[in-house]
């Protein structure tokens, strides 16, 4: 299949002014100012498939936002090329976008004070959506995500899971191939959640739409996406399917320890360096423990290691493209 | 034609809104009328006492404030967005537009009516101009009403256009609310009265910088013709239709070049 | 009375960190002065007075009315807000009263304002325009007393409209209105002096009077010794009934509040 998202060697750099503290300082600054760079986005490449479902995680700050907006047409990237649908996005910004669709989780598109409907009608007109295909659209997605309820109800009065709910359909009412979802379930509870996932996955089996998810959740990536890259300080440390990073940390194992003071303690220990037993006797002999739970690594847990820099990820890089 | 679907959505959604604030919206609307009908109210009281300035009488003087609350009635229910332009950058709120299929500017313009504001200004206008219209000895004809519409467009061309031009500067500065604030509303305190009562430097800035005598006071001058009229060029009141075209399309041009900017620093 | 002190300079020392502001507030002030000046100069054309007003009089008028009313100008929307967001019942567990505390923090921002944009914006237009020294240097400190009397008149009466957010929705729209009230009949944009005598004769009976003319009439030696003495004490009467009134719905927004919970 041919690739619908091709991501070649992409850098954005910001510059930032720098600010000294102190009066001195700051009338110093309107005349002479300093500028740091920051390295937003830092060579990045990748390639994705039509009908793909590609979860980005990173920590705060690591660059995914900007690789989002680079990837929807709202910045152009310093060096390294960007060809999607058969576009470059930010020079064909008009025909690009038509087939495209974007919701940013914390940044409502919905008018506060009117019933989504209307807010609906509006992007009928502005995608120039055929009326029956809107409507079919419509029915099919507030069936989906039960939004019969509330289509009627001004969006200041809806739950935050409701009004993403929203969101989501106002993105994707004119049927694009390709959806950007950028931290769709911030701030939402399970059930919500759950939902959101469901919808986000029979789009992509119904109508094979290709999928970009960004999230800090991983029940988000395990539930919804095949593949997952990891974005750290704007550059790409892990890119390949979410088995694959399992399988490779399935060594790593957590225990949590109840002493007999009522303390508790956890411990991660790679078994295939220090094998169980082995840690076994070394808990046992240290420490007085009450009780003992091994878990099994969690995607979870694993992430965190990894941005924490606790494992190291060699060679995974390679293998992932 | 799908424009027009659009601009008649945005409208209607806008209409809605106010709705749903009914007493509030109209105790608002009320205040913004009884606000700007402060100048005129003022001006009226001095010219029990002193008659006229500068050569205009009372109605002449509510001629010249009508056709500068009826332009800004238009420009506000057009070009709402880009009067509040640096703080959707600052929400982040322009990146919505940048990935819908239309232009950016388009988008600014229809997306959002200041129907308060609108009503406000336009209700004051509309009722300057009925009371003095037929006073300050205008003939009506083809010509005059011909004249009167082109200067009403251009008034609005020309505000509208200078709500791009400050709008653009968000995507060079991160304050352009003060800079906007001293050229544009100071400006506008100046363009109510007959420019050729402020000293020279001013009358230079309100014709050749911050062009608000094309708005209200050249175009009261071809239908008035007062006496100070001899200070200017007779020319400046057959262009003034015209200058709100020019005005605009400087604005698109300055306009595209900037947008750029935001492509390449984001907010 | 020490901490009330501390909020008025804290208020001050806030105001100051925007320098910008601090510019925008001089150059602003100064282009206001100017086109009313302006305005006045074509108003009397060639005419040496009017009504036995001459145009320095005016002048100096319009330039002392607008740079206290500038000063007397802050957040008029803080009550409505503390109300709407909820963070006026945290006020009333501080051990200090809440309404001096408001009225520090607006004398602060006030002489502020009076040091920082009125002033230099007077030194620029003394450079084009002549205005008419004060009458007596005795008259000034009582001029002083009187523009501080005005000054909470004006503050009692916008006061008492900010309580009624304890009742409406938003209050701006009533407190605009009230704004344009005060700048008409207070004289702010066209000197008493020249009101149809109807009017006058209306406004007379009104507090607004007693916010900036009496100050201003003080300065220019309009009133005579046992006139001051009155003048004064017809400010000091409006202190009292706008204050009881402003009281009374204070007493009656928080009852409203504590009893409904916000």
């Amino acid at each position: 299949m041919e690739n619908m998202i091709e991501v070649r060697d992409v850098k954005k750099y910001y510059k930032i002014a720098k600010r000294d503290k102190g009066f001195a300082a700051a009338a110093g600054n309107l005349f002479n100012r300093k500028y740091e760079t920051k390295r937003a986005v830092d060579d990045i490449s990748f390639s994705i498939k039509k009908g793909e479902i590609v979860g980005f995680i990173g920590p705060n700050g690591a660059g995914k936002s900007t690789t989002v907006k680079i990837l929807s047409g709202i910045l152009y990237p310093d060096a390294g090329e960007v060809k999607i649908n058969g576009f470059v996005p930010y020079k064909q910004r008009k025909q690009y976008v038509k087939n495209i669709g974007v919701v940013f989780g914390q940044k409502s598109q919905l008018n506060w004070d009117l019933p989504l409907i209307e807010s609906f009608e509006l992007m009928k007109f502005i995608y120039k959506i055929p009326q029956k295909k809107y409507e079919e659209n419509l029915s099919l997605f507030s069936r989906l995500l039960d939004m019969e309820d509330f289509i009627n109800q001004p969006v200041r009065q809806l739950s935050l899971g409701q009004r993403m709910r929203g969101d989501i359909v106002a993105s994707l009412l004119h049927s694009p191939e390709i959806v950007f979802l950028d931290e769709p379930t911030i701030g939402l509870d399970v059930v919500a959640k759950e939902r959101i996932r469901e919808f986000v996955r029979y789009m992509n089996e119904t109508a094979h739409t290709t999928i970009i998810f960004t999230t800090h959740d991983m029940q988000d990536i395990e539930k919804v996406c095949d593949r997952l890259i990891i974005i750290d300080k704007g550059r790409k440390v892990y890119d390949g399917s979410i088995e694959e990073i399992k399988n490779k940390y399935a060594n790593v194992k957590t225990i949590e320890l109840l002493l007999e003071d009522g303390r508790k303690e956890t411990k991660t220990f790679d078994v295939s360096v220090t094998p169980m037993n082995a840690v076994m006797e070394a808990l046992f002999s240290e420490k007085n423990i009450k009780d003992i739970t091994i878990c099994e690594s969690e995607i979870d847990s694993i992430i965190r290691d990894i941005y924490e820099g606790r494992v190291i990820l060699d060679n995974l890089e390679a293998e992932g493209n | 034609m799908g424009e027009a679907r659009i601009a008649l959505q945005s409208l209607k959604m806008s209409f809605r809104t106010r709705m749903q604030y009914r007493v509030d919206s109209l105790v608002a609307t009320l205040a913004v009328f009884i606000r700007e009908s402060a100048n005129i109210i003022v001006i009226y009281l001095a010219l029990l006492k002193f008659d006229s300035i500068n050569g205009w009488n009372v109605n002449e003087m509510l001629f010249l404030f009508s056709i500068l609350f009826l332009t800004y009635a238009f420009v506000v229910s057009l070009f709402a967005d880009l009067r509040d332009f640096s703080r959707m950058i600052r929400e982040g709120r322009f990146d919505r537009l940048l990935v819908r299929p239309r232009g950016l500017l388009f988008q600014l313009i229809l997306n959002n009516a200041d129907l308060i504001a609108s009503v406000g200004h336009g209700t004051l206008g509309v009722l300057l101009f009925l009371i003095s219209a037929g006073k300050v000895g205008i003939h009506w004809d083809f010509a005059t009403i011909l004249y009167y519409v082109c200067a009403i467009i251009s008034g609005v061309l020309i505000q509208g256009g200078m709500f791009i031009i400050f709008s653009s500067l968000s995507f060079y500065f991160v304050e352009t609310n003060s800079i906007r604030e001293i050229l544009y509303w100071n400006m506008r305190k100046f363009a109510g009265y007959p420019i050729s009562i402020y000293h020279k430097l001013i009358q230079g800035l309100i014709i050749y910088v911050i062009p608000f005598a094309f708005v209200n006071y050249f175009p009261a001058q071809y239908l008035l013709r007062k006496p100070d009229m001899a200070n200017y060029n007779e020319i400046y009141i057959y262009i003034a239709p015209l200058v709100g075209i020019i005005v605009y399309l400087a604005a698109y041009v300055f306009w595209r070049v900037s947008v750029k900017r935001y492509y390449s620093t984001g907010n | 009375m020490r901490a009330y002190v501390e909020f008025a300079i804290k208020k001050f020392q806030d105001k100051m960190a925007y320098r910008l502001d601090f510019f925008m507030g001089i150059v602003n002030t100064a282009i206001t002065i100017l086109v009313y000046l302006c305005i006045y100069k074509a108003l009397y054309g060639d005419a040496a007075d009017i009504d036995g007003i001459s145009y320095s009089m005016v002048a100096t008028n319009f330039v002392i009315t607008l740079g206290l009313s500038n000063a007397f100008h802050y957040n008029e929307m803080f009550l409505q807000d503390k109300i709407r967001d909820g963070s006026i019942t945290n006020e009333f567990l501080k051990p200090v009263s809440f309404i001096l505390r408001l009225l520090s923090e607006n004398i602060g921002e006030g002489a502020f304002k009076i040091i920082f944009h009125f002033i230099p914006a007077l030194g620029i237009t003394i450079l084009y325009t002549s205005l008419c020294p004060p009458k007596s240097v005795l008259g000034l400190p009582v001029m002083f007393l009187s523009v501080a009397l005005g000054y909470l008149i004006l503050w009692l009466i916008s006061f008492i409209i900010q309580t009624w957010s304890f009742w409406l929705f938003s209050v701006w729209g009533i407190i605009t209105i009230k704004n344009v009230f005060v700048s008409i009949l207070s004289g702010t944009l066209l000197p008493l002096w020249f009101m149809p005598q109807a009017l006058r004769n209306i406004i007379s009976v009104t507090p607004f009077e007693s916010i900036y003319f009496t100050p201003v009439r003080i300065y220019l030696g309009e009133l005579g010794g046992r006139e001051i003495l009155s003048a004064l004490a017809v400010q000091v009467m409006w202190i009292a009934i706008l204050g009881v009134i402003a009281n009374v719905f204070w007493k009656k927004g928080v009852k409203k509040l504590v009893v409904q919970g916000g």
